[in-house]
């Protein structure tokens, strides 16, 4: 059996941490530009030379091993814990050669941990353009271990890294700073008290301001022979080990890296004045977000048509083919309108993703980030809260997550209860069918209208996130201490593969995550559809025939009216108008109710329940929108899906929860369920008043 | 015998489907509190 060692992966964030790893494991993984996004630990496992096997772990990114957040402190506890199974063998730490004195003061923490540490000193395709020039052995004499110069974009360097990694054991594991010159009286009484203990380990869990989850502090605090200092003194220590840490970088720097800069070109500064400028900045953002969302309307309609119409063609094939019963029905008229409901929105969530993407690996995100520190601090909310509202157009869950790296427990409340707001990408089903439907096709200044639309209902969203959190901050009466800190990465060409791998992997995610749901509520609905109990089930046919019978009606007529008459008694037009009077102010039939209803799952089944319930009751064949247009209100004679009803619907969707998943993480995110059970209350009760007043006022 | 097969796969695909959706909703609620999503997606489609 060959050996199998552990590798951490450690460094500040925007370092490159997460090609490294791609680049090692070959696991293909995000990469992306704004901070904090490594929130979960990754795992792969490379082979090195000499038949050893490399557990590679992935580390949250962190500025120092002093936790000020949830996931630093994972960082630290596991470099603290040898008994931990992830202990590492070595660690890798990451840095970027433009910032390398900064990124360094990490190294010389876990390198006093007397963990065995390689230092990689990526991005070097940078330094002739930076003006920067490095002596490798100078530098390695200086920092005491091996270096590996590595462009994870132009795939140099990563053989020698293995090299290094493999070699692991003939790495030196002296410290850089000798602990006690922080202050000698101080940790000479520590070493008295723990003899056997390392000293900087001690300090480290000392000075944490997080709580660890397996370490005892108390067991040091409370040890009878110690007085430890209070926190004000201990912070002063901090300071002084800091300054004594970036003597050492720099006398190391010194040596072994000289930058030239005349040679330097500095494009970044210029372009950093206008992207992050109080107006042309916000102008700039808001002409990305214009561009977008015409796009995602003008790129998408060729091959959302003919996904339209093929789904159309299938269902009809298959009535003719397939031998004609109940199964051939649920095929022809649950599962593949159900499925075709999703399908259809492949290519405009492909195009959402595409932008988002290279947005991020264009390092613009960041500035984004920063931009909008201005606004949210007015609002309660940090620069940091800007990564999970924007990661919530793609999922709430996943936004609410990378809250973990807000410091301030309230910012991070506030965060995790208004980011369902933001459009996340299983409203955009619901919004484009509807939008096609009751916004019309003209244009604005070269606009559509609805694109106009669906950029106006994702600002809503947005809107309601930014306006819930101010009031969330004057309610919540939560004391916390709150900064903000953020990287700003380099401009870089977005590299295709990964911009491509993102995008492959998010589509695909929604489209099986969704499909498998969608296709057993389209068998369910189906049923509900296709059965039911009683007399006006059973006998449809004989109540309609002899209603009719005055009436000189076609037999596809009155094919027609016996399959409407069926559904209105089946099990779900039964439970459909026991919610209607509910839904009926907004301007929904029971068939709308059931689709509401049933995509509390998940909203995207909204579309596909409407689909099935639809062609259930139909005999031709016709695509989802068409079927959808031709709705009529039982109650009105007029259209369904007209102005009023449309944005009722789309104004519901941008407010309400809908989203089981989303509770039970922030369940777990905020460890009670007083938090999920009030966001649920509040967002429904605002999507049904909001819509109500909508439906209202323009009908 | 053609109606008969058809139901008897109607049936099997209806209680397929329950338990799927049971199975994801309900059994599955405590399980995915303890597991995170990561950055990938969440599977909350």
């Amino acid at each position: 059996m060959s050996k199998q060692i552990n590798v951490a992966l450690i460094g500040n964030p925007n370092t490159g941490k997460t090609s490294v790893f791609n680049a090692l494991t070959g696991l293909n993984q995000k990469v992306g530009n704004y901070p904090g996004i490594t929130v979960e630990k990754k795992e792969g496992v490379c082979k090195l030379p000499r038949g050893v096997k490399a557990h590679i772990i992935d580390l949250p990114g962190t500025y120092s091993l002093n936790a000020s957040s949830l996931d630093e402190s994972v960082v630290i506890e596991l470099l603290l814990n040898k008994n931990d199974k992830d202990y590492p063998d070595v660690a890798v730490v990451i840095t970027d050669v433009e910032n390398l004195k900064r990124n360094l003061l990490i190294y010389t923490q876990i390198k006093d941990l007397e963990i065995p540490t390689i230092l990689v000193i990526n991005m070097s395709d940078r330094m002739a353009y930076k003006g920067i020039s490095l002596d490798i052995e100078k530098l390695e004499k200086q920092l005491d271990t091996k270096i590996a110069l590595i462009s994870t974009r132009k795939g140099k360097g990563i053989d020698n890294l293995k090299d290094l990694i493999s070699n692991y054991k003939t790495l030196s594991i002296e410290p850089c700073l000798n602990t006690q010159d922080i202050d000698t009286a101080y940790f000479e009484g520590l070493k008295k008290a723990f003899p056997n203990q390392s000293l900087y380990k001690l300090w480290l869990v000392i000075t944490q301001d997080v709580n660890f989850g397996k370490i005892d502090r108390n067991s040091i605090k409370d040890a009878s022979d110690f007085k430890t200092k209070s926190n004000v003194d201990l912070k002063r220590l901090q300071q002084k080990e800091t300054i004594k840490r970036y003597q050492y970088i720099n006398n190391a720097l010194k040596e072994g890296q000289t930058i030239d800069l005349n040679s330097a070109k500095d494009l970044r500064i210029k372009m950093d004045r206008i992207l992050t400028h109080k107006v042309w900045g916000y102008l700039i953002f808001f002409l990305i977000l214009l561009t977008i969302f015409q796009a995602i309307y003008d790129w998408a309609e060729v091959p959302m048509d003919f996904i339209d119409s093929t789904f159309a063609s299938l269902s009809e094939w298959t009535k003719n083919v397939l031998p004609s019963g109940a199964f051939t029905s649920l095929l022809a008229e649950g599962v593949i309108p159900g499925l075709g409901g999703i399908v259809i929105f492949i290519p405009q969530i492909a195009f959402l993703f595409l932008f988002i993407a290279v947005l991020e690996e264009s390092g613009y995100m960041s500035r984004v980030v920063f931009l909008m520190d201005r606004i949210m601090r007015r609002f309660g909310l940090s620069g940091k809260s800007v990564v999970p509202l924007i990661s919530g157009t793609a999922c709430a869950i996943p936004a609410i997550m990378a809250t973990r790296n807000i410091e301030s427990w309230k910012e991070r409340l506030i965060t995790i209860l208004v980011t369902p707001f933001t459009t996340c990408s299983a409203r955009l089903p619901v919004y484009l069918i509807i939008i096609s439907l009751v916004i019309p096709e003209g244009r604005f200044l070269g606009l559509s209208y609805q694109a106009l639309t669906l950029m106006l209902l994702y600002l809503i969203g947005f809107g309601a996130a930014v306006g819930s959190a101010w009031i969330l901050n004057k309610i919540l009466n939560i004391k916390s201490k709150t900064f903000f800190v953020v990287e700003m990465p380099n401009y870089k060409l977005p590299l295709f593969k990964n911009v491509a791998l993102t995008v492959i992997e998010k589509t695909k995610s929604f489209i099986f995550g969704a499909g498998k749901i969608i296709l057993a509520i389209s068998i369910v609905l189906w049923f509900l559809a296709s059965y039911g109990p009683g007399e006006q089930f059973n006998n449809a046919e004989e109540i309609i025939t002899e209603q009719y019978a005055s009436e000189n009606l076609s037999q596809d007529e009155l094919n027609q009216k016996i399959a409407s008459h069926k559904l209105e008694y089946s099990f779900i037009g039964i439970t459909g108008r026991a919610i209607e009077p509910a839904i009926r102010p907004l301007g929904y039939d029971w068939k709308i109710g059931i689709a509401i209803v049933s995509s509390f799952a998940a909203r995207e089944v909204f579309v596909g329940t409407l689909a099935t319930i639809y062609s259930v009751g139909s005999d031709e064949e016709a695509t989802i929108k068409n079927r959808m247009a031709k709705e009529i209100n039982p109650v009105l004679g007029t259209p369904l899906f007209n102005l009023a009803s449309g944005i009722s619907l789309l104004l519901f969707y941008a407010f309400a929860m809908q989203c089981m998943s989303t509770l039970a993480i922030v369940k777990r995110e905020t460890n009670s369920w007083k938090w999920p059970i009030l966001q649920l209350t509040i967002m429904t009760a605002i999507a049904y008043i909001v819509a109500l007043i909508a439906y209202q006022f323009l009908k | 015998m053609n109606d008969i097969i058809q139901n008897i796969l109607v049936f099997s695909s209806l209680a397929i489907a329950l338990l799927f959706l049971i199975k994801k909703f309900v059994w599955a609620s405590k399980k995915k509190a303890a597991k995170a999503c990561g950055s990938n997606d969440c599977g909350c489609h």
